[in-house]
């Protein structure tokens, strides 16, 4: 009981980091088609730029001011935005119309860029500011940013100790972010005129630049946003493990392809799809780790995407296209 | 009983019923029209009998067989050969292979033949070869037979996609607008050639076609589709003075429109 | 060339020459690799060729999925180690097992049988693997078939980490043989190796991947692969099976990466290790297709060999090698999008036919 509540906790906590991430996967193939391999990327500089301003700002040691943690997320999000902006800019809007298979090598390049120039050698450029970047080679560890004393603690058997349940500060500012985050979004795609130009951009671009709307801008905005919540779900991570690997490690694009993963799973191109996708992967690959072998994680995830495609290509929450001849 | 039998067939797309209850019954050597109005269900036809889509009701038999169920490329293979209205050449390969590629399904070789290059891949190589060349020249191809095929003018691509399905060796052809987007002379000559070839391969031809000059002309019978159901069918004179046809033609495009298909 | 023959019957000495001759061409290459050049350039030249050989065995391995019928595969690194891994415990374990002493780091001409043995048995696995894989492109197109590809990839990637460490020597003899496919040395991966891939070997076998994927590429059957890429549903018009063409083609192609895999494997200075053929190394080899040109066999050699050598000579400056190559990547997509010989082999492209003197480009 203890097991399955600790790994429901974890699992919607990790489940909603990769809600985060796959928004941003799933908002650009909607609209451009394509897998933007970069946006694990951006993930992964969410989190050591969200580092970086804590750097900064001096934010190293215990006695830190209370809105830190909003500091570091806003400040990294902004960062990632502007980013996320740029890398439309100058890698794929050149490629508009281009064959997707460009689009997606030029991702991946994009993505070899980021993670190589993040951990250049040389500190020495911003060092002086206390701005460490680039990262360097080596993983780092993160100061926490809140109390580490549990907000909540319980024992569901009080005559065994080992039953105890911690809910703590991270957990409920990872699952408060991300779920806030999330309702914004929701509000913003179903509710404002800018998300239902989105909308229509996804569903046939074409027909939408002829009604008025401007795609470019449209895309730019996607771009914004979906950075925007990489970078947040960057910096919840790094709280929730307080450590860092440098930024071309494998790890960044495999914590990548399982959010693109979720993104598929739920349907890719819907948003709310993304939301549940992510929560899914994440429980399964915590309840898998919890009862089955943690070393097998990746297979969980990646053996419930072959099923889920075999059985319903087009995701749980997605609809099918049939080509027309 | 006709070659191609074609009794109650149907599909909706969600609740656009597309074809109803369609029926049809070709004998062999038939040059048979099929026209109708924009949206009227005829490519959607073609497409049903050649198992693009699996009809929701009916059957299709080919001679004693019945295609239901059959994938597309096993009715191809059993000699139901078809044109498409929005081109669908394989562009980038010469002209040459889009009709070599056709010939595949009658080869008689093995990949090991390919690999080692046996004397029988070459024979089959130079038959298939021979057979392809044949075809362009009845198509005037022959001489651009290198080009890729996304070069050919308008009028080459549509008669490029007449010459690959006849490398089938088909009993049936199927033709969906096979003149739209050509200029008159293309048009006269594509009437000849339309059925020059019926007669030299004992072809039965279905041809979807909103050129009524062309259709009247060449066609022995017409059947008249409008909103996936058939309104009338008969020879060209009884067609042309059918009130029911008038007035479908009426309420939707004019009659002689000579540049549909390019939408 | 089938144009040019056309109507004219070849003399039974064209006929041979034609079918044995680019076997006889792969014989003298592989031979001159093997007793002129590799001795002529030193060992660390060496090695750089017989890495070039391998990326050439994978690039146009992958060339005849991605290239060919245009599917979308980015996990072929894991074809490569299912034959890497194939092979290995095959002259590993046998070599334990038939001559009893400790596996030959150093290899030695006994032991060829063996590895021949391996690679063929490494490809025939990989196969089967690709036949699996292939089996989800009958329902899935383009990027969803992208992800199964690189979801297998890993998945395998995973279940090698999970294996057990290698066991001695002596407990292998004795061990029976059903229980050694599951200790594969696991996340450490698979050490001791015995060393028998050299230019012999290696370009032996590029050289066989060439001819057959060109031979296949100028055949019947290779056209049917084409027109699936050109257009799946006029290609179905036409009589071609669509389906049995990709599961073909990825049967060869992760048969072909699985002898890639097993060169690999039994390299000098290479470890056999699940975190080397992971999804990096297939996007890897999907870039050398794509800058190359996808379908372009010649396209796929060059490329193949510029990027092998390319982080070689970027070694001076390591720290900003991935960042040229990265640069590298994204400046040819924007310029020059179709690859270096787009869908052509080089022989075919207008400029070069004109510098040859033939028939001209029209
Ligand atoms: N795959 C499909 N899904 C949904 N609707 C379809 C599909 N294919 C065709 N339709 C619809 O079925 C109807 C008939 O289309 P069809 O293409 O058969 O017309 P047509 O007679 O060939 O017209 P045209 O002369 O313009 O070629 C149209 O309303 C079309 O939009
Ligand atoms: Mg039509």
């Amino acid at each position: 009981m203890t097991k399955l509540l600790q790994a429901s906790m974890d699992g919607v906590a990790v489940g909603s980091l990769y809600a985060l991430i796959a928004l941003g996967y799933t908002m650009v193939y909607g609209i451009l088609k394509f897998i933007n391999f970069a946006h694990s990327d951006v993930f992964m500089l969410g989190a050591w730029f969200s580092f970086a301003i804590c750097g900064f700002l001096g934010y190293t040691t215990a006695d830190h001011p209370v809105y830190a943690a909003l500091v570091a997320l806003i400040g990294s999000m902004a960062m990632c935005g502007a980013l996320g902006f740029t890398i439309e800019r100058l890698a794929y809007r050149p490629l508009r119309g281009a064959p997707r298979i460009n689009v997606l090598i030029t991702a991946i390049g994009v993505s070899l860029l980021l993670e190589n120039v993040g951990q250049l050698n040389s500190n020495k450029f911003l060092a002086e500011y206390g701005i460490k970047f680039p990262f360097g080679t080596r993983p780092t560890s993160v100061p926490l940013l809140l109390p580490d004393q549990p907000l909540l603690s319980f024992a569901l058997d009080s005559a065994h100790p080992n039953t105890l349940v911690n809910v703590l500060p991270v957990d409920v500012l990872v699952i408060g972010v991300a779920f806030t985050l999330m309702a914004l979004l929701q509000y913003l795609v179903f509710g404002t005129s800018l998300g239902r130009a989105m909308r229509a951009v996804s569903y046939d671009a074409k027909t939408a630049s002829l009604m008025g709307i401007d795609v470019d801008r449209v895309v730019s905005i996607t771009f914004v946003i979906g950075s925007a919540l990489a970078a947040a779900a960057g910096f919840l991570y790094g709280q929730k493990l307080q450590s860092l690997r440098q930024s071309a490690d494998g790890l960044w694009v495999l914590l990548g392809l399982k959010a693109f993963v979720a993104a598929v799973v739920g349907g890719v191109g819907n948003v709310r799809g993304a939301m549940a996708g992510g929560l899914m992967i994440g429980l399964v690959e915590q309840f898998g780790a919890a009862y089955l072998s943690t070393n097998l994680r990746d297979l969980y995830v990646f053996s419930l995407l072959i099923v889920v495609l075999l059985f319903k290509p087009e995701g749980l929450l997605g609809k099918a296209v049939v080509e027309k001849v | 009983m006709g070659l191609l039998d074609v009794q109650g067939v149907g599909i909706a797309f969600g609740g656009l019923k597309a074809v109803q209850d369609f029926r049809l019954d070709l004998p062999k050597g038939a040059l048979q029209g099929l026209i109708g109005p924009n949206g009227a269900g005829k490519t959607t036809l073609f497409n049903l009998l050649t198992g693009v889509y699996p009809p929701d009701t009916g059957t299709v038999k080919l001679g004693d067989r019945v295609l239901n169920g059959l994938k597309p490329h096993q009715i191809a293979q059993a000699g139901l050969a078809r044109t498409f209205q929005n081109i669908r050449l394989f562009g980038d390969l010469t002209v040459l292979d889009n009709v070599k590629i056709a010939c595949w399904s009658r080869g008689w070789t093995t990949t090991l033949d390919a690999l080692l290059r046996t004397p029988r891949f070459r024979a089959e190589e130079n038959a298939i070869t021979t057979r392809s060349m044949e075809l362009l020249q009845i198509f005037e191809l022959d001489k651009r037979a290198d080009e890729s095929a996304r070069f050919l003018p308008y009028g080459g691509q549509r008669r490029l996609e007449m010459a690959r399905a006849l490398a089938l060796d088909p009993k049936v052809l199927l033709l969906d607008e096979p003149a739209a987007g050509m200029n008159p002379q293309e048009k006269v000559a594509l009437r000849n050639l339309i059925r020059d070839v019926r007669d030299r391969f004992g072809l039965t031809v279905l041809l979807i076609e909103h050129d009524m000059g062309l259709v009247m002309e060449i066609c022995e019978r017409i059947t008249v589709l409008d909103h996936g159901v058939v309104i009338a069918s008969g020879t060209p004179i009884e067609i042309q003075k059918n009130p029911a046809v008038i007035e479908a033609y009426l309420g939707a495009s004019p009659v002689a429109d000579a540049s549909p298909g390019a939408h | 060339m089938s144009l040019a023959s056309y109507g004219k019957p070849a003399s039974p000495a064209v006929v041979a020459v034609d079918a044995l001759g680019p076997f006889a061409g792969v014989a003298v290459l592989v031979l001159l690799m093997h007793f002129v050049i590799g001795p002529a350039v030193g060992p660390y030249y060496a090695k750089i060729l017989v890495d070039i050989a391998i990326s050439i065995v994978l690039a146009v391995s992958l060339n005849v999925v991605n290239g060919f019928t245009g599917q979308f595969s980015i996990g072929h690194a894991a074809f490569m180690a299912v034959g890497g891994y194939t092979a290995a415990a095959i002259t590993y374990f046998g070599t334990v097992k038939i001559w009893g002493g400790l596996p030959l780091v150093h290899a030695d001409p006994q032991g060829w049988g063996l590895f021949v043995v391996g690679t063929v048995a490494g490809a025939l696995v990989a196969g089967l693997f690709g036949l699996f894989v292939g089996l989800p492109s009958l329902r899935l197109r383009g990027d969803y078939l992208a992800l199964v590809t690189l979801g297998f990839g890993e998945i395998v990637r995973v279940l090698l980490m999970q294996t057990g460490s290698i066991p001695d020597p002596k407990v292998i003899a004795e061990a029976p043989l059903y229980t050694l496919p599951l200790k594969l040395g696991g996340s450490l991966g698979f050490g001791g190796v015995p060393t028998y891939t050299n230019l012999f070997w290696a370009w032996l076998w590029a050289g066989l991947t060439l001819v057959i994927v060109y031979r296949l590429k100028a055949s019947t059957h290779g056209r049917a692969f084409l027109s699936v890429r050109e257009d799946e549903i006029a290609a179905e018009a036409m009589g071609i099976p669509t389906t049995s063409v990709k599961v073909r083609a990825f049967v060869l192609s992760a048969a072909l990466a699985g002898i890639a895999g097993a060169l690999f494997a039994h390299e000098l200075g290479t470890t056999l290790n699940p975190k080397e053929l992971g999804f990096q190394k297939s996007f890897e080899v999907v870039i050398m297709v794509v800058l190359g040109g996808m379908g372009s066999l010649s396209g796929a050699v060059l490329a193949a060999a510029v990027l092998t050598v390319l982080p070689e000579v970027l070694r001076e400056f390591s720290e900003y090698r991935m960042i040229v190559y990265a640069l590298i990547l994204i400046l040819v997509m924007l310029v020059r999008p179709q690859g270096l010989f787009g869908i052509h082999e080089v022989w075919e492209l207008p400029v070069v036919r004109r510098l040859l003197g033939g028939r001209g480009p029209k």
